[in-house]
Order: structure tokens, then sequence, then C-alpha cells
């Protein structure tokens, strides 16, 4: 196994006026969960697709599993879950597997057995009822997202790719998906999925790589990402709604350079050579009855908003889904 | 190697599955079949069944003449007795007449005739009956007037009339033979049949299958599964398996076709004994050769792969089914346009014309094939024809494949002409 599951290269894509990837590096080592993270529109899915090889880069190189992706054969070890689920709705369920497991080199033979597995597992097939028997266009919308993830990994790759993963899915496909990705690091596999949710890829990643407007912003571990933050975060609590006096507060740009509103709770960002014990001693004067007053790391969430803005994304593009 | 099985298996087996497969391939021969033989048998009885009986001759002062008439409906074997002769004179004709319109109303009578002078001088007589519009039994009729006619004249010219009728009767049947380089052989009107049924089975299979690919590119594109395909398989891969796919299904469904044909060619005989159609028209096999089958065969596979693979790119330029017609458009129009010459083609196979359309890359998958049925072609004609087809073909799959290569991740509104130039420069 070499050290990267997937080494980017100073790779630019550009079409027809836009520049969608400009010289992106980034490596993702062996064996983690990694999180591409950023808004819509900032060459995820470009970037994605030039690791699948389904568009060259214009400069650059990429490597999968320690081969080029010029070498096609080894897409076979690289399961791929795109952003819209892309299946036959026509086609039975089990044939539509059977396929795609071919489609990666994997006989029918063989894929029978884990497709059962699968079903079985995901709850498609039980003594009552096998969904594998079913056109695909009579099953529920969660069921299909199913099938698609079974597709994916069907021939047990040892680079899964999840483009969004868990755009549209409920609360119990997300906790299995969420469980699968454990169990696949476990293994020993690797992950990348592409997000905007925060929150799911602080709790899951290893490391991540924020990109914005086709360029890399920040990458690493997930500790070394946090620790970019910086230590000028404040988390704090009221007790009651903030008064004006708060607000007004909140609103110095002198002493506060962003504020993450949630009403009752606020993430602060200190502006640059601003005091905390300032900020805190105007707090109490205004009257505010304080709960939680802490310098604490900042949540991926903030560090995103305050890089990807500071970095300028289009107006309106926040990094909430 | 194995991917493109993959492709094309799916291509096929998902295609013969369905019920319009079904129904296309085995229903239509079945069709045919029941079309035949029912048409057949049903003409033969309407033959033998035109017996005119039940009906009642209104004679306006001809006399001898009214009798011979109705010797001759009844027939040699018939009782002529059946039939009354009801005689007028020419003043009580419209009461007479009136009597028959009411039997025949009570279904009394099947019909009346009626002689009068114009008859004897064989220029006009008049039948009326519910079945009046009945070719067998107007055109007995009519014969047994003509034959009287014929026999009064000869009389009075005095000849023997039964002796006349047996010289005059001649049956000639006209045989067409076609002249090629190997001399004559096959027959003219088979190879007639011939290119009507290559045209007709040609159109709909470019129309129907080519569409189908479209649909099913299309289909790709907006369920998104081309990306994951993309993923797996070159999309060059993917069109090949795609367009050889869905032409092994029209091939399927052409051997069926032509076997079908072939049994029903063998068996027609002695299926139509049993129905007591002791003669069945003969049919006539037309001339092909085995060389001139391979060359249909190879026709047919590049024809079809160069519109196919238009048909594919088309498809990849659109994201809804909606706009698909609209982007199959041109192709549709080359397709209809090069069936709008087989005509001219049909009746002077080897007008300059015909020998220029069999050079064009459209035209050709239509022209060449009605050109081999209907007339003898150089070598030099044959082999460059297919070379030509062969090589436009390449060009075809070379720009549709980057079209589509392109196409089946873009989404957005539909591409220029000139934004498709940019496509097949960036692929």
């Amino acid at each position: 196994m070499p050290q990267y599951a997937l080494d980017i290269r100073d790779v630019t894509k550009r079409f027809a006026s836009h520049l969608a990837v400009s010289n992106l590096s980034l490596q993702v080592p062996a064996g983690s969960v990694y999180g591409l993270l950023g808004p819509n529109g900032a060459g995820k899915t470009t970037t994605i697709r030039m690791i699948l090889n389904v568009i060259a880069p214009d400069a650059g190189s990429i490597a999968v599993l320690g081969q080029s992706v010029r070498d096609s054969t080894v897409l076979d070890r690289v399961g791929y879950l795109p952003e819209e689920r892309g299946l036959y709705r026509k086609m039975q369920v089990r044939r539509l597997l059977r396929f795609l497991g071919e489609l990666k080199g994997i006989p029918p033979r063989v894929a029978d057995p884990r497709i059962t597995e699968w079903m079985e597992r995901l709850s498609l097939k039980t003594p009552e009822k096998d969904w594998g028997l079913s056109k695909l266009d009579e099953l529920s919308r969660g069921m299909q997202q199913k099938v698609q993830f079974i597709g994916t990994l069907l021939h047990d790759p040892d680079l899964v790719i999840l483009d969004e993963p868990f755009s549209g899915l409920d609360p119990i496909n997300a906790q299995a998906l969420k469980d699968t990705i454990v169990e696949l690091k476990r293994r020993g596999k690797t992950v990348i999925f592409s997000t905007h949710l925060m929150d799911n890829a602080e709790r899951m990643c290893d490391a991540v790589c924020i990109i914005a407007r086709g360029e890399k912003v920040l990458d690493g571990t997930m500790a070394q990402v946090k620790s970019a933050g910086g230590d000028r975060t404040i988390a704090l609590a009221l007790a009651g709604s903030a008064g004006n006096g708060v607000t007004a507060i909140l609103a110095d740009r002198a002493l506060v350079s962003r504020a993450d509103d949630h009403d009752k709770y606020y993430e602060i960002e200190l502006a640059p050579n601003a005091d905390a014990q300032v900020l805190l001693r105007r707090l109490v004067d205004a009257g505010a009855s304080i709960t939680r007053f802490e310098r604490v790391t900042p949540s991926l969430h903030q560090i995103f908003l305050q890089r990807v803005g500071a970095h300028g994304i289009e107006e309106g593009m926040s990094g909430h889904g | 190697m194995a991917k493109f099985w993959a492709v094309f298996k799916r291509e096929y087996l998902e295609r013969v599955r369905t019920k319009w497969f079904i129904i296309g391939t085995f229903v239509f021969p079945l069709l045919f079949a029941g079309l035949m033989f029912g048409q057949a048998v049903l003409s033969n009885k309407a033959i033998r069944g035109a017996r005119v009986s039940n009906i009642q001759i209104l004679d306006v002062g001809t006399g001898r003449f009214a009798d011979e008439v109705r010797a001759r409906i009844a027939g040699p074997a018939g009782a002529p007795e059946s039939i009354p002769i009801v005689r007028v004179a020419p003043n009580e004709q419209a009461a007479a007449e009136s009597l028959a319109v009411e039997a025949v109303k009570s279904r009394r009578l099947q019909g009346y005739l009626v002689l009068d002078t114009a008859a004897v001088s064989g220029s006009r007589a008049r039948y009326a009956a519910r079945d009046a519009s009945s070719v067998g039994i107007t055109e007995l009729i009519e014969r047994a007037i003509e034959g009287v006619v014929l026999r009064q004249r000869l009389e009075r010219e005095g000849l023997d009339s039964r002796k006349l009728e047996d010289l005059m009767r001649v049956n000639l049947s006209l045989k067409t033979d076609r002249v090629t380089d190997r001399g004559v052989g096959g027959a003219g009107r088979a190879s007639m049949v011939l290119a009507i049924v290559i045209v007709v089975v040609l159109y709909m299979t470019l129309i129907l299958f080519g569409s189908s690919i479209l649909m099913s590119v299309v289909e790709e594109k907006t369920t998104r599964v081309s990306e994951v395909i993309a993923a797996s398989v070159k999309a060059e891969l993917l069109l090949a398996g795609k367009v050889l796919g869905v032409a092994s299904v029209a091939l399927t469904q052409q051997a069926v076709w032509l076997a079908s044909a072939v049994t029903l060619y063998f068996t027609r005989g002695p299926i139509l004994a049993k129905f007591g159609v002791g003669s069945a028209t003969p049919i006539p096999m037309p001339d092909v050769s085995f060389g001139v089958g391979v060359l249909f065969f190879a026709i047919f596979i590049f024809g079809f792969t160069f519109y196919a693979c238009l048909f594919a790119a088309a498809g990849a330029t659109v994201n809804s089914t909606q706009d698909a017609q609209a982007a199959a458009g041109p192709v549709t129009m080359m397709i209809v346009v090069a069936f709008m010459f087989a005509q001219p083609v049909f009746l002077a196979p080897d007008s300059a014309l015909a020998v220029a359309l069999s050079w064009i890359p459209f035209t050709s998958p239509v022209i060449l094939p009605l050109r081999l049925a209907l007339t003898e072609l150089s070598l030099l004609e044959k082999i460059g024809s297919v070379l030509m087809l062969m090589v436009s073909t390449g060009v075809a799959v070379w720009f549709s494949a980057k079209i589509y290569r392109v196409g089946m991740l873009m989404y957005g509104k539909r591409p220029s002409f000139r934004e498709l130039g940019r496509w097949i420069a960036q692929a």
C-alpha cells in the first residue's frame, strides 16, 4: 500500500471561460477518512471527476493508490457515489447491481453472493420480500439510495469517493452511512467525501481540505486545521436573549471581527489586537447575564466561514448546506 | 473487453426483454402469416361463393335474350328455373320495378336485373340489389350478358360462336427475368419486392432503433447514470457497446422475421391446401447470391452504426426527453431525405443520380441495398461505395464519440454548433 491513497499535484482545469480548479495539490493518507470541503461551485465535483479520469486535467498529475489515473485499471479499485443518484430506473435491482459489478471487473458469480449479503444487511432482502427482483422505480427513494450505495461498494474498493453523500438522506440512512464509513476505515480502506456540512466532516474526518473558487484554502489533519483557526475564538453563552447593548458590542469591529449568532449562544472571533478581557468587561457592563465565556478551539464550521469568507466567496454562499 | 461485453449485454438483454420487442418480433410475423393465409382463404371462398341465387330478371321486351342470360348466370350446372323472369311491356316497367324493389326490401329477393333493348345492343343493363357492390356477382352478370350479346352478333355474321370461344381462350402469363452480368436469372418482380422490403425494413430499423439509442442516452443523462458509468469505463467503450448492442437487437429481430418468412415460403402451399385452396399463386424467390448477402449485411452494420452514432451524439447534447426529439431532428431529416431518394432510384437504379447517391455517406446505406437488389453493380462500384461508407462511418463514430464524451456529463443549455465544435476540440 502506498503512503497516499490519493496524490494530486499542481492540477489545473479550465472550462471555456472559467477556471474550475487552479493549481491544486493534496495528499490523502491511505486508510484515512478525508473531507473535501468547499462551498457550491468550489470545484469539488470537477476535482472528483479528474480523480476518476472522467475528465482530464489541463496540467498536473493525479495518482490513485500509487498508480496514475491515466492507467484506467486502477479505477476498478475505486468506488464512487455520485452526488446525484444515477441508476437505470427500468432495470431489475439485482441485474443492475450485477451490471455495476461487471463494470468494475467483478463477474456475476462473484457479485451475486455479495449482493445478497449487502441487500440483507440493508434490509432490502427480508424473508418476506426480496426487492432485488423488483424494478428500481418500484423502490422508495431511500431504498434507491441504498442500492446506489451497494453499487459503490460491491467490488470492495480500496478507495471510496462519496460526492455529497449526506445530501437528501433521512437520519436513519445517514446513520447507516456513518457506520459504514467508520467500518471501511477500520478495514483499512480510504474514504474521501465531499460535503458542505461541516458538522459531519468535523466528527468523521481524520484530515480535510477546504477549497474555494478552485483553489486550496487550507488542508491538513483535523488537529492542524483546527490550530490554524487560532486561539482567538470565544464561546459565549447568555442566560436570556441578548439585549441591544450586547448586540451593539458584538457589532463593534474594533473588538469583534465576526460573531456567529445563535441568539443565546455565540461563537465569536476576536478582532486582531483586541483583548478578550475588554470584551468580557464591556459585556458585563452592558448587563448581560453570562453563563459561559471561554476561549475555545474554533469549530470547523467557524474556520470554514473565517477562511473561505476571507478568501472572498460569492455572495450568499455559506458553509450551511 | 469484459466491460465492453457488460455494456453490450445490458443493452441487448434489457431491450430484448421488453414487451415491445417481443410483440414486434414474434407477433408481427404471426400477424403477417394470418393476413396472408386469411386473405388467400377468404378470396378463394369469395370467388367460389359468388353464385347468384334468388334474383329476378325484369325482361322489358327482349324475349329469348333474357332466357339465354338466365342460363348463363345459372351456369352449366345450375338450375335456370330458380331465376324467375318477369316479362313486362315498356310502359309497365316502372310498376314492375317498384314491386321488385319492395321484394328486395322485404328480403324476398336478393336483387333484380333489368334487361331492355339497350342490353340487347350490348350498351347498358341494370342490376339493383342489397349487395350491388359485390364484385363477384356484378362481374358474373356482366360476363353473362356480354357472352349472349357476343354470341348473337357472331351468329348474325354467320359464325359458330362455340368454336370461336374455344379459339379465343388464351391464358398467357408473363414471366419476367432479370438480366445480370452473370446471365439471365432470378425473377425481376421478386427483386423489386425484395427492394421494397429492404427499404421498408431499413427505414423502420433506422428510425425506431435510432431513436431508441437517442432515448437511452438521454435517459442515462437525466438519471445521471452516465456519471457512474463514466467512472468505470471509457465513453467510447460505452458508446460502442450501446450501438452494437442495439444493432444486435435489430439483427435478432430481422433474423426472426427472415426465418419466419422462409418457413412461411416453404409451408405455404401445404397449409393452404389444408384450407382447401388448391394451387396457391406461386411466389417467385429473389436472386440473391452469397456475395450480395454479405454486402447487404455489411451495409446494414455500417449504415446502422453511422446513424446510431449520430443519434447518440444528438442525445448527448440535451438534458430532457422533451429536447431529445428536437436534437434528433437533423439526423431524422437526413434519413427521411435519403428515403425520399429511394423512389427515383427504384424507378431508374442505373441513373447518374442513383450512382451519385451510392457514394454519399448519408444516403448510401439506403440507396446501396436498393440498387443491389434491383440491378447489377460493377465490382468497382460495389467495393468503392462500401469502402466509402466504412470510412465515413469511422469518421461519424470518431466525431460522435467526442461529442458524446463531453456531452454525457454536461448539463445546462443546449450547445450551439460552435460549442459542439469546441467539445470536439477539447475531448
